[in-house]
């Protein structure tokens, strides 16, 4: 089998509009602690959703369960089809190619300037060079950062370099964005501007799930909020108020 | 894995070896140490090995034949032994007695009679398992060679001896065996061969020269494997400094999808360069003290019998670049294979 068509099927998973499902979710760390329980949830295919909460309400532990760098106790996972349950470890980049992320700290590799950082990604994939050639400069312009491929991330402001992680996570199209606080180090208005283009990025049809602290964000932008508390699931409020 | 992919990650192999160049000198240094060890101990076993051919060649041994200087020197008891079946079978035939010549020797008193006889019996050791050669010293080709060997100056004296008393030597099988380990046992089947005497021989020498070449031997593998051991050590840990030093862009690939086998070649490449560089210098600098050392070994000791480096320069070369691509390579999957399973964390912070 290629790794460019992976036949969904295979992995156990379901080729449908959703996206995210967990099915009676438990997560319980071998020291331990307790960290999500019982958590059932689905997200569609191009929802913008808004997960916040306090620290170790199991935000990070629903965000590793997603990208199946942690495996639930109980019930079933399923992510852009793929059946995180039955997957084999082996599969996973396969699952981790169909997102994109976004740090919180940015982690652009100091050495390499913005395109290769952005290039980076794609040569991971297996991307031909002119390919990347291509489409790398198309993900710096989308980010407003066309003029700056050549700059060092030293060279940068924490909202640029948080722009330039946010056109890696873009550039291989990925069907799912996932942002971990990205908002968490750079300044209000820079805020704002990351937001609206992933806001942006969403109504082009790429689903996005941003964990944030900040409720000035989540009050802004009228999309979907699941709020996680002491592991469970307290509030799920849809776009425009209304709760599920 | 394509093509491009592969030539990416072994350019990203060598630039992580000069990023982490200090490192990776400091690993080249130790390596080229434990190889030039590894080389030395090479040499100095084959050179060892050599000497002590050369010497096991030079141990023959020498099958005296019952011929008939042997009755004419030996007890009347054991010329009796030998001649007894004969005598035996004579007395119940009824024939008459064997006259005895001048010197009261018969001919049932001794086995061989003359030299195709003596040529018969060395044929019959040379059928033995474990015999190289065997060669026919008549009785007087053997006096002419102890003359030669340890009586010069005094051959005017053995003349007259041997004038006197006529030659005292025996004729004699001079045989070379293949496995100097096997002495002892192709030993006891030459002394069982009918018409042979007694047989002069360096046994104990043999023994020790058949143990020491094993010891040798032994002693060069457990060396080898231990400085192996070393060299693997070394590799490993500059590779895992490497991995720790490249934490943030292991994540990065990890969390974009990157195969394990993607995150490991580059650290692969290092290995592998690093265990390359280290075999080239080991070479040069082996080769330097090899030639250093021989030339004045044979100033001082008068000789040229020793191994010339460029007999096992090839071997050399091939065994440290398998050192060093074996140590590099199990160095790096053993590291990098440890961090992913175990440590590298792609969503947790750094």
């Amino acid at each position: 089998m290629s790794e460019k068509t992976v036949d969904l099927q295979s992995f156990g998973g379901e080729n449908n509009n959703t996206v995210i499902e967990f099915k009676d979710v438990s997560k319980t760390y071998q020291n331990g602690t307790h960290a999500l329980n019982d958590v059932n949830i689905t997200i569609n295919k191009g929802e913008f959703v808004f997960v916040v909460g306090s620290s170790g309400a199991g935000k990070s532990t629903f965000m590793k369960l997603i990208m199946r760098e942690e495996k639930a106790n109980t019930g079933s996972i399923t992510v852009n089809g793929f059946n995180l349950r039955k997957m084999k470890r082996k599969h996973i980049p396969m699952l981790r190619r169909t997102m994109g992320i976004v740090f919180q700290d940015f982690r652009l590799i100091p050495k390499m300037n913005v395109f290769d950082n952005v290039a980076f990604a794609m040569r991971v994939v297996g991307a031909p060079s002119r390919q990347i050639r291509r489409e790398v400069p198309k993900a710096l312009a989308a980010v407003g950062l066309g003029d700056k491929a050549r700059s060092m991330p030293n060279e940068l402001s924490g909202g640029e370099q948080q722009r330039v992680g946010l056109a890696r996570a873009l550039v291989n199209n990925p069907a799912l964005i996932i942002a971990d606080e990205p908002t968490g180090n750079v300044d209000p208005n820079m805020s704002y501007e990351i937001v609206s283009m992933l806001t942006a990025i969403n109504k082009q049809g790429t689903t996005v799930l941003m964990v944030t602290h900040d409720h000035s964000l989540v009050r802004d932008f009228k999309h979907r909020v699941i709020m996680l508390d002491d592991g469970k699931i307290v509030a799920d409020n849809l776009p425009g108020g209304d709760e599920e | 894995m394509k093509l491009s992919s592969l030539r990416y990650l072994t350019k990203e192999g060598f630039k992580n070896t000069w990023a982490n160049r200090l490192m990776s000198v400091a690993s080249i240094g130790v390596l080229v140490a434990c190889m030039v060890a590894i080389g030395l101990a090479v040499l100095i076993s084959e050179n060892a090995k050599l000497a002590l051919g050369n010497l096991e060649k030079q141990n023959v041994v020498m099958a005296y034949m019952k011929d008939y200087t042997w009755a004419f020197y030996s007890d009347k008891e054991d010329n009796e032994q030998a001649g007894n079946a004969e005598n035996a079978e004579q007395t119940e035939t009824g024939d008459d007695a064997e006259q005895p010549d001048e010197n009261g020797i018969k001919s049932s008193d001794y086995v061989i009679h003359n030299e195709e006889e003596a040529k018969a019996l060395c044929d019959k050791i040379a059928k033995l398992d474990n015999v190289e050669s065997v060669e026919y010293i008549s009785g007087e080709e053997g006096l002419e060679d102890i003359k030669k060997d340890f009586l010069k100056g005094q051959e005017e004296y053995f003349t007259f001896l041997d004038e006197k008393y006529g030659n005292p030597l025996s004729g004699a099988a001079k045989v070379t065996m293949k496995d100097m380990s096997l002495f002892s046992a192709t030993l006891q089947k030459i002394e069982k061969i009918e018409g042979v005497d007694k047989i002069q021989s360096y046994g104990d020498l043999a023994e020790k020269i058949s143990a020491l070449k094993k010891g040798l031997g032994i002693a060069g593998f457990w060396i080898i494997a231990i400085l192996m051991i070393i060299s693997l050590v070394i590799v490993s840990n500059t590779i895992r400094i490497t991995m720790y030093s490249r934490k943030l862009e292991i994540s990065i690939m990890k969390a974009v999808g990157a195969t394990d086998s993607f995150v490991r070649i580059p650290f692969i490449v290092e290995g592998i360069l690093i265990g390359l560089i280290s075999a080239i210098f080991s070479e040069g600098l082996l080769y330097f003290c090899y030639r250093v050392a021989t030339e004045t070994i044979c100033a001082t000791l008068g000789t040229n019998d020793i191994i010339k480096y460029s007999d096992l320069a090839l071997n050399l070369f091939g065994l440290f670049v398998i050192i060093g691509v074996v140590a590099g390579v199990i160095g790096s999957i053993t590291m990098i294979g440890k961090y992913l399973h175990k440590e590298g964390s792609e969503f947790a912070a750094i």
